[in-house]
């Protein structure tokens, strides 16, 4: 874009500082979710998540969707995809049941969940931004559409794995293996808390959630240091986050610049501008269809500038808002022909000659995609638009 | 023609608690037998469990795969071993003073029980049929693509247990 000249040199520098809030988010999100892992939360949650299955695979699977969900709100939808999914197929195994259920349990409530709060989502964060829209106005009615979408999940799950469920577990493992807390530092625990509390309390008052964020890292890192002295304290952050996010924005301002987001934001709000319920329905739909031609991110990158350069009324900027997020949240998962990610993934598995179960996998994801959207819009429809 | 002696009995995963009863009734009590349980392990979920961060994730730090990929395959191992120890000591009850042998196989079950059952020369392969669904009739779903698999393929004689249990 620099190259081209679309974007002078000193603009870029601008674009990237602009982006600051961003930023210090995602370096504070990935570090806490790493100072998280360290600290064997993961494996502690998936256990209490056995327990409370007592050996019957249906308990088991809202177990493990409760706990997703709970993972994807407060650290983010990779952390609970990239993390707790090793987790809890090591926990199925211990079961003897064949795990495919709960991995893509896990997969799909990470971004099932991950329209709850600011912090569930990096494009939530890059939506509101965008947008202008104070992050903690939407949770009031994108809290209550994870919880719908989430429900959605569970019940298509439930009925296409209404077989596999309804056997009990062949193994029964030893209750030691399950209970994982012990190995939590007490302290971290309370500072987790305490994280999660100060986070809602600073969001709720509007303060910038980079700084924030980026606190709450320290904060876990200093009790971490305290109680036990991480080798590698800084592993695990998202430095090559930046460098993306950091791109994206010189990325945008370019394709601005071309009158690309303008057209974009002509052809999908032009006839709609004034009613905020069909704002919402709009842009879910365009960012859902979006995230899988592109990534979700690019996607929502590009959207929100597009969206904000329609100038909206504050109405319907915050339906904008609420519609980007659920569409680009809740999209990615439709289709492996359209992500290119996901295409790129089955590549991969082929070349090194694995027997995935893609079509398990994309019919899934044809059932879910849909259903968890529809949901989610159904109750921000019911919340989020002033009648 | 004699009666089969050496018997492989897939294990998919459904399986139902009276496997064992269901073959004593076929082989009779006391007869000398040979039994192979083949535990299949279906690759699918642990390569989206260890895969699925890599592109779709986009630019998050990725965890180090290879020590994924061990700590996955080390719990299937586990499992694998647990459940046919707990299959191996209902079948010793069932069928005492029988010969039993373990075989672990990776892949897709269907190919992997016909595979089996050439490579061990079975004189017949034992499965379970999916538990029913709905009413009771025989149709074109009447048992899963696995079960429907292995009755087309397989070159030696198929017994298909059928749960006694139905999902509703």
């Amino acid at each position: 874009m620099v190259l081209a000249g679309l974007v002078s040199p000193s603009g870029a520098v601008s674009d990237v500082a602009g982006h600051w809030n961003v930023l210090l988010f995602f370096v504070g999100l990935t570090g806490a979710a790493a100072v998280a892992e360290r600290s064997g939360l993961f494996e502690a949650l998936a256990g209490t998540a056995a327990r409370l299955s007592a050996g019957s695979p249906r308990r088991l699977l809202a177990a493990v969707v409760a706990a997703g969900a709970v993972v994807a709100a407060l650290l983010s939808n990779d952390a609970a995809a990239l993390v707790l999914t090793p987790v809890v197929y090591v926990l199925v195994a211990r079961f003897g049941l064949a795990p495919l259920p709960y991995v893509l349990a896990c997969t799909f409530v990470a971004d099932a969940a991950s329209i709850a709060l600011p912090v569930s989502n990096p494009v939530n964060v890059i939506v509101s931004d965008r947008l202008g829209v104070s992050a903690a106005s939407l949770v009031p009615v994108l809290l209550p559409a994870a919880a719908a979408s989430v429900l959605a999940l569970f019940g298509c799950l439930f009925v296409i794995y209404r077989q596999q469920l309804s056997a009990r577990a062949p193994l029964v493992p030893a209750a030691s293996s399950w209970d994982a807390w012990t190995g939590v530092p007490r302290p971290l625990l309370t500072a987790f808390g305490v994280a999660v509390a100060a986070f809602a309390v600073a969001s709720a008052l509007d303060v910038p959630l980079g700084p924030t964020m980026a606190a709450v890292w320290l904060l876990l890192l200093g009790v971490e240091w305290t109680s036990r002295r991480p080798e590698r304290p800084l592993d695990g952050v998202g430095w090559s986050l930046l460098v993306f996010v950091a791109s994206m924005g010189i990325l945008v301002d370019g394709l601005s610049s071309a009158g690309i987001t303008a057209w974009l934001a002509q052809l999908v709000l032009g006839q709609v501008r004034d009613s905020p319920a069909a704002v919402m329905i709009v842009t879910a739909f365009a960012a859902a269809v979006g995230s899988n031609l592109v990534n979700n991110l690019p996607a929502a990158f590009v959207f929100a500038d597009a969206v904000h350069s329609a100038g909206l009324s504050a109405a319907s900027a915050h339906a904008a808002a609420i519609g980007t997020i659920i569409g680009a949240d809740l999209g990615p998962n439709l289709t492996p022909v359209g992500s290119v990610a996901t295409l790129l993934w089955f590549v991969l598995l082929r070349q090194r000659g694995l027997q995935v179960s893609t079509w398990s996998y994309i019919r899934i994801g044809l059932i879910v995609t849909p259903v968890t959207i529809l949901a989610a819009l159904g109750v921000a429809l019911l919340l989020g638009v002033p009648r | 023609m004699s009666a089969p002696r050496r018997f492989l009995v897939a294990l998919a995963g459904t399986e139902d608690a009276a496997l064992p009863e269901a073959v004593v009734r076929v082989v009779g009590a006391g007869a000398e037998v040979e039994v192979a349980l083949l535990h299949v392990a279906e690759t699918g979920a642990r390569e989206l469990a260890a895969y699925d961060p890599l592109l779709r994730r986009g630019p998050w730090p990725l965890p180090k795969k290879a020590e994924i990929e061990h700590r996955l395959t080390e719990a299937d191992d586990e499992g694998a071993a647990a459940l046919l120890a707990s299959w191996h000591e209902k079948f010793a009850l069932a069928l005492p003073g029988t010969k039993i042998t373990h075989e672990v196989a990776q892949g897709r079950p269907e190919e992997q029980i016909i595979a089996a059952a050439q490579r061990l020369n079975a004189d017949a392969v034992i499965l379970c049929a999916r538990p029913r669904t709905g009413p009771a009739e025989p149709g074109p779903r009447s048992v899963g693509h696995v079960a429907r698999f292995v009755v087309d393929h397989s070159p030696v004689p198929v017994l298909l247990v059928r749960s006694s249990r139905t999902v509703p």
